[in-house]
């Protein structure tokens, strides 16, 4: 869930401006380092940003019979590395509230540091943690969408939390756990399964290219084939 | 899908209106609203919003409407939650649950919190129904945003709308041969869906990039600027 427009008040909405806006530079600096040595990546950033805002803008059936929107992030960190999909997310955030009215421009920089930034960011270190002990991509994969997702709950809550620390700051947050919990449990693990069942296409079509893009290691691309 | 925004945005009276003047007015008053937190403020900028989409682009009610429905449920939702669960001090009003009730702080909070919402989100609603999105980026170049982010953007907005018309046909097809019955073999003709549109965006990419060259393509897309009118 997006925060939506308005709703933090101004002095959040800018400490999370400030931290989104360093983090997003830093992505970009490594981007234009990319695109320095092979000009033709940018084509490919551009449009795997478009693949994720595609993916975010299509509902998924989940168990409560709520429809929810996947965010994506967590296969994009997993495809592209973190820096990266931050700054996709930051473009791909924009035109959400631009072109679909999700979000805001004012909380566009505390959704970022939920979406872009802390949810790709964990479920990326857990990749790699996991690839290094040898487990096998599809479990990593389902486990990086869901650790992603769930920390992107997480960290919303904490920033909202922040904002209206009612009767405490520590109550507060537990209290948006509490109400995103039952809802984003499900749609958390439905996510999750999406990604495996993508990432199992991907494998079975082109093992070599992600191999390529760092994705998966040597070994499974050999056992692979 | 449709992006109704999109659209109303490239086909309306202030299509046209410079851009500058709209940005400023738009995201001015919404930092306005957000920073003074007044509840006259508030009412002030949602009116003056209404009549400027309404009256003077020109866009029908019932887009704006519809526009506005989705992020009012949402408010409604939270602010209620804020009402009955973010209070201190004595109750006003008692549901008689767990000591659940209201307090006048929380309806304070929960009021001003909805006004807010309320107003920044008309003048989104302003930017968003009036600006079509290459106007928004050549704003953000002139406020000194790197390059290769509008680049991106750009190429990507571009792209988006490819893959949508990629979409539908697939999906279509994937109807027909009786996908997306019942919810095991949604995820499933889902998954298919994602990772066929992968490969496609990857070799979408390659043409992409193979056009960009052979236009003499340098790492920078400098964009005709039409002398608006008005």
């Amino acid at each position: 869930m997006h925060i939506m427009e308005g709703f933090l008040p101004p002095f959040w909405c800018a400490v999370w401006y400030v931290i989104a806006i360093i983090v997003v530079a830093y992505g970009l600096y490594e981007i234009k380092k990319v695109v320095d040595e092979t000009p033709e990546s940018k084509a490919l950033l551009a449009v795997s940003g478009a693949f994720m805002f595609v993916i975010s803008s299509l509902k998924l059936p989940s168990v409560t019979g709520s429809c929810s929107h996947p965010t994506g992030n967590g296969l994009g960190a997993a495809l592209f590395g973190p820096a990266v999909t931050g700054v996709l997310a930051t473009i791909v955030l924009i035109f959400q509230a631009i072109l679909l009215a999700h979000g805001g421009l004012t909380t566009l920089g505390a959704n970022c540091v939920s979406m872009g930034i802390v949810g790709p960011f964990v479920g990326w270190i857990v990749y790699k943690l996991l690839t290094k002990a040898g487990v096998p991509s599809k479990i990593n994969i389902f486990l990086i969408a869901f650790i992603a997702d769930i920390v992107t709950y997480i960290v919303t809550a904490i920033q909202l939390g922040l904002a209206f620390p009612e009767p405490t700051t520590m109550a507060a947050i537990t209290k948006f756990f509490l109400i995103f919990a039952p809802t984003q449990l499900p749609l958390a693990i439905a996510e999750g399964l999406l990604t495996v069942i993508i990432w199992n296409g991907l494998m079975s079509y082109k093992p070599k290219l992600l191999n390529k893009l760092g994705a998966i290691s040597d070994s499974e691309l050999s056992k692979g084939e | 899908m449709k992006f109704d925004i999109d659209y109303i945005a490239h086909n309306n009276r202030l299509s046209d209106f410079n851009m500058y003047v709209k940005v400023i007015v738009s995201i001015g008053l919404m930092v306005a609203t957000l920073i003074l937190d007044n509840l006259t403020l508030d009412i002030i900028v949602f009116v003056l919003m209404a009549i400027l989409v309404l009256g003077v682009a020109r866009i029908s009610f019932k887009s704006y409407l519809k526009f506005l429905t989705i992020p009012i449920v949402f408010a409604v939702i939270t602010c209620l939650f804020l009402l009955f669960f973010f209070g201190h001090g004595p109750l006003i009003y008692d549901t008689g649950f767990w000591g659940i009730g209201i307090t006048q702080s929380s309806l304070d909070l929960a009021v001003t919190t909805f006004c807010r919402c309320f107003a920044c989100f008309s003048c989104l609603g302003f930017l968003t129904l009036t600006t079509p999105i290459a106007d928004i980026l050549q704003c953000l170049h002139m406020i000194k945003v790197p390059v290769i982010f509008i680049d991106i953007a750009l190429l990507m907005y571009n792209t988006i709308f490819i893959f949508l018309d990629q979409l539908s046909t697939m999906r279509n097809a994937q109807e027909t041969r009786l996908g997306y019955v019942g919810s095991k073999s949604t995820y499933k003709s889902l998954g298919m869906l994602f990772s066929n549109l992968f490969f496609r965006s990857l070799d979408k990419s390659e043409t992409l990039q193979c056009s960009l060259d052979s236009r003499c393509y340098q790492g920078y897309l400098p964009v005709y600027k039409p002398k608006r009118g008005k």
